[in-house]
Parts: C-alpha cells; structure tokens; sequence
C-alpha cells in the first residue's frame, strides 16, 4: 500500500496534538507512532569560543517551492527505506519566538523502529538538505546574526 | 535567460535577491558564476565562499551542473533548517 505523505511548509503555527490525531484518525493497521518536535531555543549555543548569546526571535528564510520539493523528497525516500503507513512533515518559516515550534517530523509503522529510524533519518536530512536558515535575534533592535551549518549535521548523514 | 536567486547571507551582502543573466555562452554553475562576479568587488568576493551551495531548478546540485537558458539556479550558504 502507498505510505500517505503529507508536506506543509508555512507561516503559521500548528498544534503537535492535532498532527498525532491526523497520523492516527482511522489507522488500525500501525501500531507505532513517533513524532519529533523541534523548537525555538532562548540561547544560542557556545561556538569558537564564543559565549552563550541570548535569543528572542528567531528568523527563517526559505526557497519557496524547493523548500516543499526537499522535504517531498526527503519523505520519499524514507518511506522506501521503511515500511511506513503515514508520513508528516512541517517546516515553518517568518519570525519565530523562543519557544515556538519550527519544525514537525512524525512516522507511523506496524512496528516501533521503523518509525523512530525514519524520524531521526528525516530530521537529519532535512537539517542539511532542506533550503532554510536561521537568522537569531537577541531583541527587537539587535541586527540578527545568522546561524552557521555545523559539520556534526553533514557527518550525521554518513550513517545513512 | 537565465534566472538567478540568491539567499540567506548571501542576498544580504549582495543586496539583491534574483537577477536575470543572459545564457550566451554559459553552460555550467562555473560559468554562470563567473559571470555573476565579474560584476565587482562584492559579487566577486561573494560568490568565491568555498561553502557556497547551489541549486539548478530547485535541486541541489554542483558547481560542474549544466545550465541553459530558462534554467533557475539558486545561490546560497550551506542550509540551517530543522
């Protein structure tokens, strides 16, 4: 049977409840659901000797329509790795408070581990692959910094 | 024509986000981009980032893709999502 995937990329919020009771809204046939949640932290994390650096806003650009194709893609090619049911992913862009939610990764299989290797495969994907980037802000007059790629994300594909 | 975007830092420091060139005689994202900095210091110095990433109608790709007219190539620094 076709996995069911479904792609959002968007502005505005969504509720992580809502997007468990879409994966499992008349799925009997998965018994495993795994979600991941990623959110706007309040500090930005020590790097090259810099100290911790507080965040209020946190920007994202995105490529529209390459931004919805990678993360099509990205999906894809997790659901022929593993026997998956339902497939989601969201990715928000605009100005994002601390606290907020940026990005949403759930998998449904008949088993655990399928779903739970599937979310840690996109997430990493999409971490390098997916055209978007974060711009910090410490307030609203501080001119923003932009966040740097870190090569653990890169070298965390090659366990793929 | 070809149809140039660019992202993040980069759209930044170029103060631009797209331009039109004229295919001619690029064929490649070598090409393409050698011509994009040939417009000045900045484009020059810009476009010269070893991280820099490129994307050939939405797809990542590398700096040795084939380009032609119509195409959309889009520059910017490594991704930062998730």
């Amino acid at each position: 049977m076709a996995v069911d995937i479904s792609i959002s990329v968007q502005a505005e919020g969504f509720d992580p409840g809502a997007e468990y009771n879409c994966l499992r809204s008349e799925n009997y046939s998965d018994g495993a659901t795994a979600m991941f949640v990623g959110n706007v932290r309040d500090f930005s994390p020590e790097e090259h000797g810099d100290e911790h650096r507080p965040v209020a806003v946190l920007e994202l650009e995105h490529y529209p329509g390459m931004a919805e194709a990678a993360l099509t893609d990205i999906a894809r090619q997790a659901a022929e790795r593993w026997p998956l049911g339902r497939v989601r992913l969201i990715h928000r862009y605009g100005p994002l408070s601390a606290g907020e939610e940026i990005v949403f990764v759930g998998a449904t299989s008949a088993h655990r581990q399928a779903s739970l290797d599937a979310c840690t495969f996109m997430m990493d994907f999409l971490k390098s692959r997916a055209p978007f980037w974060k711009k910090e802000f410490a307030g609203k007059e501080s001119s923003g910094r932009w966040v740097q790629a870190r090569d653990a994300d890169e070298s965390a594909l090659d366990k793929w | 024509m070809i149809k140039v975007l660019f992202f993040a830092g980069l759209r930044e420091q170029l103060e631009c986000d797209g331009i039109e060139v004229e295919a001619g005689q690029i064929a490649t994202v070598t090409e393409l981009r050698g011509s994009l900095q040939a417009k000045g210091e900045t484009w020059s110095s810009a476009l010269s980032h070893e991280s820099l990433q490129v994307a050939v109608n939405q797809q990542l790709a590398n700096m040795q893709a084939g380009v032609k007219d119509g195409d959309e190539v889009a520059f910017f620094p490594p991704v930062t999502g998730g």
